[in-house]
C-alpha cells in the first residue's frame, strides 16, 4: 500500500488545488466585503456549465471556450455583487449571507430547470492522458489543475504585493471608511474582488469539469469543501485557504484509498470537525477573542 | 472668501442630532482649532466636511464649491485630507505602503512620482524612515500618528483635517506632533484641528471655535478664548490661568 502514497499525494493535491481556488475566492470576498458567499461553489458549477454551452452546444474550440467562460464568470461576478451584495451592503453581514444562500438556490435551480438532473460530460483539457514520473502516473488534467492553481496563486501574490491596485484592494479589505477618505474608490475595489472571486470559482469549475461530471450538485459540494478549507486554514486567511484546500484534498484522497471511498466526503468533514474541536482558529488564524 | 465655510450646518449621527446649525470659516493658510468637551460635535464636524456623515441642512463650501452630497472619495480629490481619530493606519500594510496610498486621490500621477513623494515624506518625518518596511500593527501610538499625518500630506491637500492628534500620546510625543502641525502650515497647507488638549491646540492655532452640544459657544483668537473665564472653566481646563495662555 505504501507504494501508493506518492500517487495518492499527487491526486490529492490536484483535488485540493480545486478546493484551494474556490476557498481563495471565498476568502477574498470575506476580506474585501465581509461577505461569506455561500454561492461560491455555484460559481464553479456555472463555469463548468458555461464550458458545456460554449464547447458543447455552440461547438467553439475548447481553448477558446476556456477564456470565454472565465471572462463571462468575471462579468457575472459584477452582476452577482449588484444583485446580492449592493442593495444590502449597509445592513450588516447576516442579510448578505442569506442573500448569497438565496442566490445559490436560485442559480442551481435555474441550471436544473435548463439542463435537468443528468450530469454532462466534458472532455479533458489535453488529448494526452498524462505522463509517468518516478512511478507516479500524472494525469494531464491533474497536472493542469496544479500548474494553473500555482500560477494563479503566484499572479495573485504579485498583484497584491507588487501593485498599487493590490495595495488598494488590501486597504479596502482592512478599513473601507479609511480607504474612501484616501480617495480609493471602495465600490470599484469591492466589485473587482467579486469579479475576481467569480472568475476563480469559474476557473475551478472549468478545471474540475473533466474529472467530476458536470452536475447541478457539484457547486454545493465544492462550496462546502471550500468553506471547510477556510476554517482549517484560518478563517479569512489567504495562505490558510490555499493550504487548507490542499490539506483537505490530500486527506480525503488518502481516506478514500485507505479507509473507504463512499466515506471520502465524511473523512474530509471529520477533519473539519477535528479542527473545530482542537484548533478552531485554524492553521493560520487568530482566536476570535483576540479579534474582538 | 474663506477656503472653507460652514453655514447653519446640521448633521445627525445615528438617531442623535449632533450638529445643530454650525457656522464656521477657515481661511487659506490658517490653523483653526475646534475645541469642546466630549460629545460637543467636533469629530462629527470633520466627518461632515469629509463626507462621512450626511448633512441634513445648511451649506458647506470649499473654495467656493459645495461639498453637500459628495462622497469622501470626491472630497479628498478636491483637496481636503482627513486624518481621523485613532489614526486608522492600515495594520497589514507597511509604513511606506500606507503613505503611498495617501496619494490615491491624485489620479493619473505615475507610481514613480508617488514613490518620490513618499521619499519626501520620509524627509519630512525622518523618524519614520527606519520604519519604512514595518507593518502598521507593529507601530507605537506616536509612530502611528506620524504615519497618519504623512499619509494625509501625501494627498497634497489644500486643507488637512486633524482629529485628536495628541490622543493617548506621551507628553514629549505630543509636543513633537504639534511641532509637525506648525510646520505643515509653513508648507502652505491649511489645518482644521480638533483637539481635547486645548492648551496645545491654541498654542499653534490662529483662531479657535468652542463647541457645545453641536452649536457654537464662542470663537476668537487664542488669547481671547483663553481669557474667557467661562470658556476656560468649562472647556479649556478650568484651573489654567490667563497668565499661562499659550503664545
Amino acid at each position: 500500500m505504501l507504494e501508493l502514497v506518492p500517487q495518492l499525494l499527487f491526486t490529492g493535491l490536484g483535488i485540493g488545488a480545486i478546493y484551494a481556488l474556490v476557498a481563495l475566492g471565498f476568502v477574498l470576498l470575506i476580506r474585501a466585503a465581509n461577505v461569506v458567499n455561500f454561492a461560491q461553489g455555484e460559481f464553479s458549477m456555472l463555469g463548468a456549465y458555461l464550458m458545456v454551452i460554449l464547447s458543447g452546444a455552440l461547438g467553439l474550440p475548447y481553448l477558446l471556450s476556456v477564456p470565454l467562460a472565465i471572462a463571462a464568470m468575471a462579468a457575472f461576478g459584477v452582476l452577482f455583487a449588484g444583485a446580492t451584495y449592493w442593495p444590502l451592503r449597509h445592513r450588516g453581514q447576516l442579510p448578505v449571507i442569506i442573500s448569497t444562500i438565496g442566490a445559490s438556490i436560485f442559480l442551481s435551480n435555474i441550471v436544473l430547470a435548463t439542463y435537468g438532473p443528468s450530469p454532462e460530460v466534458l472532455p479533458a483539457l489535453f488529448d494526452s492522458p498524462g505522463l509517468e514520473l518516478g512511478g507516479v502516473f500524472m494525469d494531464s488534467q491533474y497536472i493542469a489543475i496544479i500548474v494553473i492553481t500555482a500560477l494563479l496563486v503566484l499572479l495573485q501574490f504579485l498583484i497584491f504585493e507588487r501593485t498599487l491596485l493590490g495595495k488598494k484592494l488590501q486597504a479596502t479589505s482592512q478599513d473601507k471608511e479609511m480607504a474612501s477618505l484616501l480617495g480609493i474608490p471602495v465600490a470599484v475595489m469591492v466589485l473587482i474582488t467579486f469579479s475576481y472571486s467569480a472568475a476563480l470559482g469559474g476557473i475551478a469549475g472549468v478545471l474540475v469539469a473533466p474529472i467530476l461530471f458536470v452536475s447541478v450538485g457539484m457547486g454545493a459540494l465544492i462550496s462546502l469543501k471550500a468553506f471547510a478549507a477556510n476554517i482549517i486554514g484560518g478563517f479569512g486567511n489567504i495562505p490558510g485557504a490555499i493550504l487548507g484546500g490542499l490539506a483537505l484534498g490530500v486527506v480525503e484522497t488518502f481516506g478514500a484509498a485507505f479507509i473507504s471511498v463512499p466515506y471520502k466526503d465524511a473523512i474530509a468533514f471529520a477533519l473539519l470537525l477535528l479542527f473545530l474541536l482542537v484548533r478552531p482558529q485554524g492553521l493560520f488564524g487568530e482566536k476570535i477573542s483576540e479579534k474582538a | 472668501m474663506p477656503l472653507l465655510e460652514l453655514s447653519g450646518l446640521r448633521a445627525r449621527y445615528g438617531a442623535a442630532d449632533v450638529l445643530k446649525g454650525l457656522d464656521l470659516t477657515v481661511g487659506e493658510g490658517e490653523i483653526v482649532a475646534l475645541l469642546g468637551s466630549n460629545g460637543a460635535g467636533k469629530s462629527t464636524t470633520l466627518r461632515s466636511i469629509s463626507g462621512l456623515v450626511p448633512n441634513l441642512a445648511g451649506s458647506l463650501t470649499f473654495a467656493g464649491q459645495s461639498l453637500i452630497g459628495l462622497k469622501p472619495e470626491a472630497i479628498v480629490r478636491l483637496g481636503i485630507a482627513h486624518v481621523p481619530e485613532g489614526r486608522r493606519v492600515f495594520p497589514g500594510l507597511t509604513v511606506r505602503e500606507n503613505i503611498l496610498l495617501g496619494g490615491s486621490n491624485r489620479r493619473g500621477v505615475p507610481r514613480r512620482q508617488l514613490e518620490a513623494d513618499a521619499d519626501g515624506m520620509f524627509d519630512f518625518f525622518p523618524d519614520l524612515r527606519r520604519l519604512e518596511h514595518a507593518l502598521g500593527w507593529t507601530l507605537s501610538g506616536g509612530q502611528l500618528q506620524m504615519v497618519a499625518v504623512a499619509r494625509g500630506m501625501m494627498a497634497k491637500p489644500r486643507m488637512l483635517l486633524l482629529d485628536e492628534p495628541s490622543l493617548g500620546l506621551a507628553p514629549l510625543i505630543v509636543q513633537q506632533v504639534f511641532r509637525i502641525i506648525a510646520s505643515i502650515r509653513s508648507l502652505g497647507t491649511t489645518v482644521l484641528l480638533v483637539e481635547q488638549n486645548a492648551h496645545m491646540a491654541l498654542s499653534v492655532a490662529d483662531r479657535g471655535y468652542v463647541l457645545e452640544t453641536g452649536s457654537l459657544l464662542v470663537s476668537g483668537n487664542p488669547t481671547d478664548l483663553w481669557s474667557n473665564p467661562e470658556v476656560r472653566a468649562a472647556y479649556l481646563g478650568g484651573l489654567a490661568s490667563a497668565a499661562s495662555a499659550p503664545t
